[in-house]
Protein backbone atom coordinates (compact mmCIF):
# COMPACT_ATOMS: atom_id res chain seq x y z
CA UNK A 1 0.00 0.00 0.00
CA UNK A 2 1.29 3.45 -0.83
CA UNK A 3 1.65 5.82 2.07
CA UNK A 4 1.65 9.58 1.94
CA UNK A 5 3.46 11.52 4.61
CA UNK A 6 1.31 14.25 6.18
CA UNK A 7 2.37 17.78 5.28
CA UNK A 8 4.99 19.23 7.58
CA UNK A 9 3.60 21.69 10.11
CA UNK A 10 5.16 24.38 12.23
CA UNK A 11 4.09 25.05 15.80
CA UNK A 12 3.44 28.77 15.48
CA UNK A 13 3.32 31.24 12.58
CA UNK A 14 4.98 34.60 13.04
CA UNK A 15 3.39 37.89 12.02
CA UNK A 16 4.99 37.94 8.58
CA UNK A 17 3.73 34.45 7.81
CA UNK A 18 0.21 35.32 8.96
CA UNK A 19 0.40 38.49 6.91
CA UNK A 20 1.33 36.44 3.84
CA UNK A 21 -1.75 34.27 4.37
CA UNK A 22 -3.90 37.37 4.85
CA UNK A 23 -2.57 38.66 1.53
CA UNK A 24 -3.64 35.38 -0.10
CA UNK A 25 -7.15 35.59 1.38
CA UNK A 26 -7.62 39.11 0.02
CA UNK A 27 -5.99 38.28 -3.31
CA UNK A 28 -8.52 35.50 -3.86
CA UNK A 29 -11.15 38.27 -3.88
CA UNK A 30 -9.11 40.58 -6.08
CA UNK A 31 -8.20 42.83 -3.15
CA UNK A 32 -4.81 44.08 -1.94
CA UNK A 33 -3.41 44.19 1.57
CA UNK A 34 -1.89 47.62 2.24
CA UNK A 35 1.55 47.85 3.79
CA UNK A 36 1.75 48.53 7.51
CA UNK A 37 -0.69 47.43 10.18
CA UNK A 38 -2.91 50.44 10.64
CA UNK A 39 -5.22 49.93 7.68
CA UNK A 40 -8.91 49.74 8.63
CA UNK A 41 -10.40 46.32 7.87
CA UNK A 42 -13.66 47.86 6.59
CA UNK A 43 -11.79 50.01 4.13
CA UNK A 44 -9.87 47.08 2.67
CA UNK A 45 -12.96 44.85 2.65
CA UNK A 46 -11.73 42.26 5.14
CA UNK A 47 -14.85 40.81 6.78
CA UNK A 48 -15.45 38.41 9.64
CA UNK A 49 -15.70 35.45 7.27
CA UNK A 50 -12.38 36.47 5.81
CA UNK A 51 -10.94 36.25 9.31
CA UNK A 52 -12.44 32.73 9.54
CA UNK A 53 -10.81 31.83 6.26
CA UNK A 54 -7.50 33.23 7.45
CA UNK A 55 -7.76 31.32 10.74
CA UNK A 56 -8.43 28.10 8.82
CA UNK A 57 -5.35 28.71 6.69
CA UNK A 58 -3.30 29.26 9.85
CA UNK A 59 -4.77 26.02 11.25
CA UNK A 60 -3.62 24.17 8.15
CA UNK A 61 -0.09 25.44 8.67
CA UNK A 62 0.18 24.71 12.37
CA UNK A 63 -1.81 21.47 12.33
CA UNK A 64 -4.29 22.27 15.08
CA UNK A 65 -7.63 24.03 15.42
CA UNK A 66 -7.98 27.62 16.64
CA UNK A 67 -11.53 27.65 17.93
CA UNK A 68 -12.66 30.93 19.45
CA UNK A 69 -15.77 32.81 20.52
CA UNK A 70 -17.32 35.62 18.51
CA UNK A 71 -16.67 38.50 20.99
CA UNK A 72 -12.95 38.39 20.24
CA UNK A 73 -13.70 39.10 16.62
CA UNK A 74 -15.80 42.16 17.36
CA UNK A 75 -12.78 44.04 18.70
CA UNK A 76 -10.59 43.76 15.63
CA UNK A 77 -10.49 46.92 13.57
CA UNK A 78 -7.11 47.00 11.84
CA UNK A 79 -4.67 44.69 10.13
CA UNK A 80 -2.55 44.82 13.28
CA UNK A 81 -5.53 43.66 15.36
CA UNK A 82 -5.89 40.62 13.09
CA UNK A 83 -2.22 39.73 13.47
CA UNK A 84 -2.38 40.27 17.25
CA UNK A 85 -5.47 38.07 17.67
CA UNK A 86 -4.09 35.22 15.61
CA UNK A 87 -0.84 35.36 17.55
CA UNK A 88 -2.80 35.21 20.80
CA UNK A 89 -4.95 32.32 19.56
CA UNK A 90 -1.89 30.33 18.58
CA UNK A 91 -0.34 30.90 21.99
CA UNK A 92 -3.55 29.92 23.76
CA UNK A 93 -3.95 26.53 22.07
CA UNK B 1 -19.14 41.17 -0.50
CA UNK B 2 -19.26 39.40 -3.86
CA UNK B 3 -21.39 40.74 -6.68
CA UNK B 4 -21.65 37.32 -8.27
CA UNK B 5 -24.21 34.67 -7.27
CA UNK B 6 -23.01 31.54 -5.50
CA UNK B 7 -22.11 29.15 -8.32
CA UNK B 8 -24.10 25.97 -8.87
CA UNK B 9 -22.76 23.00 -6.97
CA UNK B 10 -20.72 20.54 -9.00
CA UNK B 11 -19.62 17.94 -6.45
CA UNK B 12 -22.31 17.13 -3.90
CA UNK B 13 -22.05 15.06 -0.75
CA UNK B 14 -25.31 13.33 0.24
CA UNK B 15 -25.68 11.73 3.66
CA UNK B 16 -28.16 8.90 3.93
CA UNK B 17 -28.02 8.44 0.18
CA UNK B 18 -28.55 4.71 -0.12
CA UNK B 19 -32.32 4.35 0.01
CA UNK B 20 -35.61 6.25 -0.10
CA UNK B 21 -35.47 9.98 -0.63
CA UNK B 22 -31.69 10.06 -0.27
CA UNK B 23 -31.15 7.58 -3.09
CA UNK B 24 -33.66 9.44 -5.25
CA UNK B 25 -31.74 12.67 -4.63
CA UNK B 26 -28.49 10.98 -5.65
CA UNK B 27 -30.03 9.59 -8.85
CA UNK B 28 -31.61 12.93 -9.70
CA UNK B 29 -28.39 14.91 -9.21
CA UNK B 30 -26.38 12.43 -11.26
CA UNK B 31 -28.98 12.67 -14.04
CA UNK B 32 -28.56 16.46 -13.88
CA UNK B 33 -24.84 16.10 -14.54
CA UNK B 34 -23.46 16.60 -11.04
CA UNK B 35 -20.84 14.45 -9.34
CA UNK B 36 -22.23 12.86 -6.20
CA UNK B 37 -20.67 11.18 -3.20
CA UNK B 38 -23.23 9.33 -1.11
CA UNK B 39 -22.82 7.51 2.15
CA UNK B 40 -25.00 5.61 4.55
CA UNK B 41 -24.53 2.99 7.21
CA UNK B 42 -25.24 0.36 4.59
CA UNK B 43 -24.65 0.76 0.88
CA UNK B 44 -27.68 -0.75 -0.81
CA UNK B 45 -27.38 -2.72 -4.06
CA UNK B 46 -29.09 0.18 -5.85
CA UNK B 47 -26.46 2.70 -4.75
CA UNK B 48 -23.61 0.24 -5.33
CA UNK B 49 -24.86 -0.40 -8.86
CA UNK B 50 -25.02 3.33 -9.57
CA UNK B 51 -21.45 3.81 -8.33
CA UNK B 52 -20.24 0.84 -10.39
CA UNK B 53 -21.99 2.13 -13.50
CA UNK B 54 -20.75 5.71 -13.12
CA UNK B 55 -17.35 5.45 -11.38
CA UNK B 56 -16.23 8.90 -12.52
CA UNK B 57 -19.40 10.52 -11.27
CA UNK B 58 -20.63 8.60 -8.24
CA UNK B 59 -18.81 7.54 -5.09
CA UNK B 60 -20.54 5.38 -2.49
CA UNK B 61 -19.37 4.63 1.01
CA UNK B 62 -20.53 2.66 4.01
CA UNK B 63 -20.24 5.28 6.72
CA UNK B 64 -22.21 5.94 9.91
CA UNK B 65 -23.01 9.65 9.98
CA UNK B 66 -22.33 9.73 13.73
CA UNK B 67 -18.77 8.47 13.23
CA UNK B 68 -16.95 11.75 12.63
CA UNK B 69 -13.61 10.13 11.86
CA UNK B 70 -15.19 7.91 9.21
CA UNK B 71 -17.16 10.83 7.79
CA UNK B 72 -13.98 12.92 7.60
CA UNK B 73 -12.17 10.11 5.81
CA UNK B 74 -15.01 9.81 3.30
CA UNK B 75 -14.96 13.56 2.66
CA UNK B 76 -11.23 13.35 1.90
CA UNK B 77 -11.80 10.34 -0.34
CA UNK B 78 -14.51 12.26 -2.18
CA UNK B 79 -12.22 15.22 -2.74
CA UNK B 80 -9.43 13.04 -4.12
CA UNK B 81 -11.83 11.05 -6.31
CA UNK B 82 -14.44 13.53 -7.55
CA UNK B 83 -12.94 16.92 -6.67
CA UNK B 84 -13.57 19.56 -4.00
CA UNK B 85 -17.03 19.35 -2.43
CA UNK B 86 -19.15 22.43 -3.06
CA UNK B 87 -22.57 21.00 -2.24
CA UNK B 88 -23.95 19.14 0.76
CA UNK B 89 -27.30 17.48 1.34
CA UNK B 90 -27.87 16.60 4.97
CA UNK B 91 -30.41 13.85 4.54
CA UNK B 92 -29.39 11.07 6.93
CA UNK B 93 -31.81 10.72 9.81
CA UNK B 94 -33.50 8.13 11.93
CA UNK B 95 -37.23 8.14 12.61
CA UNK B 96 -39.34 7.82 15.70
CA UNK B 97 -42.69 6.26 16.47
CA UNK B 98 -43.02 6.41 20.23
CA UNK B 99 -44.75 8.71 22.68
CA UNK B 100 -42.22 10.87 24.52
CA UNK B 101 -43.00 9.33 27.90
CA UNK B 102 -42.25 5.90 26.49
CA UNK B 103 -39.08 6.83 24.60
CA UNK B 104 -36.00 5.46 26.33
CA UNK B 105 -33.34 8.03 27.23
CA UNK B 106 -30.74 6.31 25.07
CA UNK B 107 -33.15 6.27 22.12
CA UNK B 108 -33.75 10.00 22.59
CA UNK B 109 -30.01 10.65 22.73
CA UNK B 110 -29.48 8.59 19.57
CA UNK B 111 -32.12 10.61 17.72
CA UNK B 112 -30.45 13.88 18.67
CA UNK B 113 -26.97 12.58 17.85
CA UNK B 114 -27.99 11.29 14.42
CA UNK B 115 -30.47 13.95 13.34
CA UNK B 116 -28.97 17.09 14.87
CA UNK B 117 -25.40 16.75 16.14
CA UNK B 118 -24.13 14.71 13.19
CA UNK B 119 -25.43 17.03 10.44
CA UNK B 120 -24.13 20.06 12.33
CA UNK B 121 -20.69 18.47 12.52
CA UNK B 122 -20.81 17.45 8.85
CA UNK B 123 -21.84 20.98 7.90
CA UNK B 124 -18.97 22.37 9.98
CA UNK B 125 -16.52 20.00 8.28
CA UNK B 126 -17.63 20.88 4.75
CA UNK B 127 -17.75 24.61 5.46
CA UNK B 128 -14.28 24.62 6.98
CA UNK B 129 -12.89 23.02 3.83
CA UNK B 130 -14.81 25.47 1.66
CA UNK B 131 -13.65 28.54 3.53
CA UNK B 132 -10.05 27.37 3.85
CA UNK B 133 -9.77 27.26 0.07
CA UNK B 134 -11.68 30.44 -0.78
CA UNK B 135 -14.48 28.47 -2.42
CA UNK B 136 -18.24 28.95 -2.24
CA UNK B 137 -20.97 26.35 -1.96
CA UNK B 138 -24.49 25.30 -1.20
CA UNK B 139 -26.11 23.27 1.55
CA UNK B 140 -29.56 21.71 1.67
CA UNK B 141 -30.88 20.30 4.93
CA UNK B 142 -33.73 17.84 4.59
CA UNK B 143 -36.04 18.54 7.51
CA UNK B 144 -39.72 17.72 7.91
CA UNK B 145 -43.19 19.11 8.24
CA UNK B 146 -42.83 17.90 11.84
CA UNK B 147 -40.65 20.93 12.57
CA UNK B 148 -43.68 23.16 11.96
CA UNK B 149 -46.64 21.07 13.10
CA UNK B 150 -47.19 18.75 16.02
CA UNK B 151 -47.59 15.03 15.53
CA UNK B 152 -47.88 12.45 18.31
CA UNK B 153 -45.02 10.03 18.64
CA UNK B 154 -42.49 12.37 17.09
CA UNK B 155 -41.41 14.74 19.88
CA UNK B 156 -37.65 14.16 19.74
CA UNK B 157 -37.63 13.73 15.96
CA UNK B 158 -39.52 17.00 15.55
CA UNK B 159 -37.12 18.74 17.93
CA UNK B 160 -34.14 17.68 15.83
CA UNK B 161 -35.75 18.86 12.60
CA UNK B 162 -36.76 22.16 14.18
CA UNK B 163 -33.20 22.46 15.44
CA UNK B 164 -31.81 22.07 11.94
CA UNK B 165 -34.17 24.72 10.62
CA UNK B 166 -33.13 27.14 13.38
CA UNK B 167 -29.46 26.41 12.72
CA UNK B 168 -30.01 27.03 9.02
CA UNK B 169 -31.29 30.53 9.67
CA UNK B 170 -28.30 31.37 11.87
CA UNK B 171 -25.84 29.84 9.42
CA UNK B 172 -27.28 31.87 6.57
CA UNK B 173 -26.41 34.98 8.59
CA UNK B 174 -22.92 33.69 9.35
CA UNK B 175 -22.14 32.56 5.82
CA UNK B 176 -23.49 35.61 4.03
CA UNK B 177 -22.58 35.18 0.36
CA UNK B 178 -20.00 32.43 0.81
CA UNK B 179 -22.49 29.59 0.85
CA UNK B 180 -26.24 29.31 0.42
CA UNK B 181 -27.97 27.17 3.02
CA UNK B 182 -31.63 26.18 3.03
CA UNK B 183 -34.02 23.49 4.21
CA UNK B 184 -36.49 21.37 2.32
CA UNK B 185 -39.28 20.15 4.57
CA UNK B 186 -41.27 17.31 3.03
CA UNK B 187 -44.68 16.34 4.29
CA UNK B 188 -45.19 12.73 5.23
CA UNK B 189 -44.51 10.37 2.38
CA UNK B 190 -47.33 8.06 1.43
CA UNK B 191 -45.14 5.04 2.07
CA UNK B 192 -44.27 6.20 5.59
CA UNK B 193 -47.85 7.05 6.47
CA UNK B 194 -49.32 3.82 5.25
CA UNK B 195 -46.85 1.92 7.41
CA UNK B 196 -48.12 3.43 10.66
CA UNK B 197 -51.66 4.65 9.96
CA UNK B 198 -54.88 2.91 9.07
CA UNK B 199 -56.78 3.65 5.87
CA UNK B 200 -59.32 5.85 7.68
CA UNK B 201 -56.58 8.07 9.10
CA UNK B 202 -54.82 8.18 5.76
CA UNK B 203 -58.03 9.23 4.01
CA UNK B 204 -58.52 12.00 6.57
CA UNK B 205 -55.01 13.37 6.01
CA UNK B 206 -55.45 13.27 2.26
CA UNK B 207 -58.73 15.18 2.55
CA UNK B 208 -56.95 17.88 4.56
CA UNK B 209 -54.20 18.19 1.95
CA UNK B 210 -54.99 20.88 -0.60
CA UNK B 211 -53.63 18.94 -3.55
CA UNK B 212 -55.54 15.84 -2.49
CA UNK B 213 -52.51 13.60 -2.38
CA UNK B 214 -49.64 12.86 -0.03
CA UNK B 215 -46.07 13.83 -0.83
CA UNK B 216 -43.88 11.51 -2.87
CA UNK B 217 -40.07 11.66 -3.00
CA UNK B 218 -40.28 12.72 -6.64
CA UNK B 219 -42.04 15.91 -5.51
CA UNK B 220 -39.02 16.90 -3.43
CA UNK B 221 -36.30 16.28 -6.02
CA UNK B 222 -36.69 19.41 -8.16
CA UNK B 223 -36.65 21.58 -5.05
CA UNK B 224 -33.39 20.08 -3.78
CA UNK B 225 -31.88 20.33 -7.27
CA UNK B 226 -32.96 23.95 -7.60
CA UNK B 227 -31.38 24.90 -4.28
CA UNK B 228 -28.11 23.26 -5.32
CA UNK B 229 -27.90 24.52 -8.87
CA UNK B 230 -30.24 27.40 -9.74
CA UNK B 231 -29.47 31.08 -9.30
CA UNK B 232 -32.34 31.91 -6.94
CA UNK B 233 -30.85 33.99 -4.10
CA UNK B 234 -32.85 31.83 -1.66
CA UNK B 235 -30.91 31.74 1.61
CA UNK B 236 -31.79 30.61 5.13
CA UNK B 237 -35.27 29.46 4.15
CA UNK B 238 -37.46 26.42 4.70
CA UNK B 239 -39.28 25.26 1.58
CA UNK B 240 -42.17 23.03 2.56
CA UNK B 241 -43.28 20.36 0.13
CA UNK B 242 -46.49 18.93 1.57
CA UNK B 243 -49.29 19.50 -0.90
CA UNK B 244 -50.60 22.45 1.06
CA UNK B 245 -51.61 20.56 4.18
CA UNK B 246 -49.91 23.27 6.21
CA UNK B 247 -51.93 26.15 4.78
Amino acid sequence: MNSIDPPATVSVLDRDQIRDLMTQVLAAQGKDLPSGESADLREIGFRSLDFSELALRVEDEIGRELNFDAPGLRNIRTVGDVLDLLAELQDAT
Amino acid sequence: MSDSPVPAASVVLVSGGSRGLGLSIVEDLVAAGLKVAAFARTVTPELAKLADTEPDTVLAGSVDVTDLAAVTAFVRRTESTLGPIDGLVNNAAIGQDSLHVHTAPDALARLIETNLTAPLLLTRLVLRRLLATSRRGRIVNVTSICAQRGFPGLAAYSATKGGMEAATRSLARELRDRALINCVAPGFFASEMSAVLGSTQLDQIVRRTSTGRLTEPVDVLPVVRMLLTADTNIHGQVLTVDGGSNT
